[in-house]
């Protein structure tokens, strides 16, 4: 906060000199590599200062919440997003839907598991989600297994993990047979494979929001969001995974 | 006031902590009598070992747990072969209660043992008391206030653990959240006034285990001739 | 018979004793600083790292050469510390009971010749120090022990509490029959009780044998206190109510008038107890004096004790000699020189019968 504060006024202080700007973003998870990647080429270019927190959407809004100095939130979820908005924080005209995702079903990468259909997913002990009441991984992977009416059957079996990344490590430390996950969080480990993809249609409508928060207006923020909305951050989006939404 | 499941998370939080402070006890009070009496070499490096729980980050000492447990660990390997299973299970809250808790009761028992005269522990030799009989006869009656305190001591940080034990056993509904993750997980999903009532609940819980131990010890204490 | 060969390491130096003891009451004498305690301990067995041998009777304690170490617990030793060391969590009973390993009988005749009913429901927080002693005493007989270790049982005690346990250790040494290893600076108590001393000094034993024979060594002289130091045995002959006396017989025959104790039956055991202070020497016979008791002695010795001067008195028929103690100006002024006839005088109200 106080971060922020200060460089504002080191920016007011500075008309003219382009002295560096920091901007905070707080993004969700799965967003972690990609934005970083996107975040540095944007400090390169502009010489302004990314500061970047991820953690799971919902934890992100609480904070946003309690006053926690973001520029910039890009959540997982609707939902999260609609949090900071009702508390005045964001405009719902600067949101902007940006990405989306697919979810995946992930196995130790040595295990033998063979999960041909989701029902195949009773026969797993121990599956990792990301908390299912209100981080937005989890929220989806329960929608989606309600959706084939498997929820009431696996949720015993279920262990909720802080955010998607830690379910993702439970399959990887062996402490879980499996975990739903991002496709893109997936891609990213040796350590598990694929056994699953749920299908995108019929299956969770995963949507990723990213919006400026009101109390921050600096101009490097916004630049920041073009970017992120931008074509060079399209390729790297979409080299990870994500699907990009056609722009508004 | 409380939701059904919430009870749950209260009982089980008491069966759990109470365990630990079980398993704990004799380990403990062993720990504690071998440095009040022994004055060798490696004295202090043993010290400062059992003291680590109580300064390092309550996360470290999850990761280390996590750690000793995992597959390619001698224990988690030993465990495995037997398909005992430990993470993410209520024996994981056990065991990470237990390592949090163990220093505070060694502290206190320790400092009570060494309060103990020790002449009064060879006397009891001269009377014909084997060692173990001069533990049980003089010197644990001269200190059960120190091992008292120092037990309910283990059981209110117990209650109240939650750093190594999410990491080790996770926030599982039904099997391991305990009060302190259900406060936290009632914070993250966004319901803070269940959690404020589960926080006064730990707080009830705690103030009602030391003011137990206040009537007992005072209670107990009073001499005849008082 | 006691055997002690032992090598005791203490803190800068060791404890080296060797002495062979009868099985009745020696007294373990010595400045502070020269062992007792720590020879105590060892025989106890609360010194682990004591070398040597110890054997009481047929009984061996330590070993080293055949690698024998008996713990304490077995040894069955009556260890008494100076300040008693009862447990304070236990009532008198308790601590009298604790190692008596339910051998009620042993308890209670332990309470008995301590004298402890009255005392058993309390805690050792509420009796004196003389009680606490006699506590300590029985808890320790009530173990059957082998052998008896007190140490300075007496020291912590004012005169008047000094004079009332006394009798007990008496008791205890003529009813129990276990030798008794006796710490004491005083040199009053060795010969009320004991029939051998060890003298110890600088960790090493100086001399050991007879009280009497080694009364004259400095060391010994050195330490004795003011307070008693005339005790002696006899029996209640006869009271004169209106003479306002009893009569006692002193072993040898000898008679003293003691103030009236008619309380006690005739043929009562006492011990008299006179003070060497309370002892006044004439270089002449003695005529018309009040005092009731007077007697004729032999000057046996002169020795400097402090800033006065112990005259060893020897009585005809006494087994020991009485000790008097006067100013060295006395000393000078009636010429007084060792081997000479003296006469003694003792008010009757100098004597305290114990």
């Amino acid at each position: 906060m106080r971060a922020s504060l200060f460089a504002i006024l080191a920016l007011l202080s500075a008309v003219g000199t382009g002295s560096p700007e920091e901007v905070t973003v707080f993004a969700a998870a799965s967003l972690a590599d990609a934005v970083e990647e996107i975040g540095r080429a944007y400090e390169k270019d502009s010489g302004n200062k990314v500061v970047l927190n991820v953690g799971a959407s919902n934890d992100l809004a609480r904070q946003i919440l309690a006053g926690a100095g973001a520029d910039l939130f890009f959540s997982a979820d609707r939902a999260q997003m609609d949090v900071v908005e009702k508390a005045g924080l964001v405009r719902g005209s600067d949101r902007i839907e940006l990405l989306s995702n697919v979810l995946v079903v992930v196995v130790p990468a040595a295990a033998p598991t063979r999960v041909g259909s989701p029902a195949d997913l009773a026969l797993l002990r121990r599956i990792a989600l990301a908390d299912p009441e209100a981080v937005p991984a989890g929220v989806y992977a329960r929608g989606y297994l309600e959706s084939v009416g498997l929820w009431s059957a696996l949720k015993d079996r279920v262990i909720p993990t802080l955010n998607v990344r830690a379910a993702l490590a439970a399959v990887e430390s062996g402490n879980a047979d499996a975990a739903l996950v991002y496709r893109t969080d997936a891609a990213l480990s040796r350590r598990v494979r694929v056994a699953f993809t749920v299908p995108a249609e019929g299956g969770p409508g995963i949507v990723y929001v990213l919006a400026p928060l009101v109390i921050s207006r600096k101009p490097a923020a916004l630049a920041l969001v073009r970017r992120l909305a931008g074509p060079e951050a399209r390729t790297v989006f979409e080299r990870y995974g994500f699907r990009v939404l056609a722009p508004r | 006031m409380l939701t059904r499941d919430e009870v749950e998370v209260v009982l089980f939080t008491l069966e759990v902590a109470a365990l630990a402070t079980l398993l704990i006890f004799p380990l403990g009070l062993a720990a504690a009598l071998a440095l009040a009496r022994y004055r060798g070499p490696g004295k202090g490096a043993l010290e400062t070992i059992l003291s680590l729980p109580l300064i390092l980050p309550p996360t470290a000492v999850g990761l280390v747990l996590l750690e000793a447990l995992s597959r390619h660990s001698p224990l988690g390997a030993w465990l495995a072969a037997r398909g005992i299973e430990m993470v993410f299970t209520w024996k994981a809250v056990v065991l990470a209660m237990s390592v949090m808790s163990f220093p505070l009761l060694v502290r206190s028992a320790r400092t009570a043992f060494e309060e103990v005269d020790p002449r009064l522990v060879g006397l009891a030799r001269t009377l014909g008391c084997r060692p173990a009989a001069a533990f049980f006869r003089v010197t644990l009656p001269l200190a059960w206030r120190g091992v008292l305190a120092g037990t309910v001591l283990a059981f209110a940080r117990a209650l109240g653990e939650f750093g190594a034990t999410v990491m080790v056993a996770g926030n599982i509904p039904g099997r391991t959240r305990t009060l302190a993750l259900a406060i936290f997980h009632d914070n993250q999903v966004g319901r803070d006034d269940r959690a404020a009532v589960l926080a006064a609940v730990t707080a009830a819980l705690a103030f009602a285990a030391l003011w137990t131990t206040e009537l007992l010890s005072r209670r107990l204490g009073r001499r005849p001739e008082e | 018979m006691i055997e002690i060969r032992v090598d005791v390491p203490l803190v800068g130096s060791e404890l080296h004793v060797e002495a062979d003891l009868p099985p009745a009451v020696t007294a373990v004498m010595g400045p502070s600083g020269a062992g007792k305690t720590s020879l105590l301990e060892a025989i106890a067995g609360l010194r682990r790292r004591a070398r040597g041998r110890i054997a009481c009777g047929d009984a061996v304690f330590l070993d080293t050469e055949r690698g024998v170490r008996v713990a304490p617990e077995q040894r069955r030793v009556g260890y008494v510390p100076q300040d008693a060391g009862l447990f304070p969590h236990l009532t008198a009973l308790g601590n009298v009971r604790f190692g008596a390993r339910g051998d009620e009988g042993r308890v209670e005749t332990a309470i008995e010749t301590l004298n402890l009913r009255p005392l058993l429901p309390r805690h050792p927080a509420s009796l004196s120090g003389g009680e606490k002693q006699r506590v300590a005493l029985a808890r320790a007989l009530a173990t059957s022990p082998r052998i008896l270790l007190l140490d300075e049982p007496l020291a912590a005690l004012d005169v008047e509490l000094k004079e009332r346990v006394l009798p007990y250790l008496v008791r205890i040494r003529d009813e129990w029959k276990v030798p008794i290893l006796y710490v004491t600076h005083n040199v009053g108590e060795a010969l009320a009780l004991a029939g051998h001393v060890l003298l110890l000094r600088d960790r090493r034993v100086e001399s050991q044998g007879r009280p009497l024979d080694l009364l004259s060594s400095p060391g010994l002289s050195v330490e004795a206190e003011a307070g008693i130091e005339n005790l002696l045995p006899g029996r209640i002959l006869g009271h004169d109510a209106a003479g306002g006396v009893s009569r006692v017989e002193l072993e040898g025959g000898i008679p003293l008038s003691v103030p009236l104790a008619a309380t006690r039956p005739v043929g009562t055991a006492v011990v008299a107890a006179i003070r060497a202070e309370d002892v006044l020497v004439s270089s002449a016979p003695v005529k018309g004096l009040s005092a009731r008791n007077v007697y004729e002695a032999r000057l046996e010795g002169l020795e400097r004790t402090g800033v006065d001067v112990t005259l060893r008195c020897a009585l005809a028929a006494a087994p020991s000699p009485w000790l008097a103690r006067v100013t060295p100006a006395a000393v000078q002024s009636l010429g007084l020189k060792a081997g000479q006839p003296v006469w003694l005088a003792v008010k009757s109200h100098s004597v305290r019968l114990l």
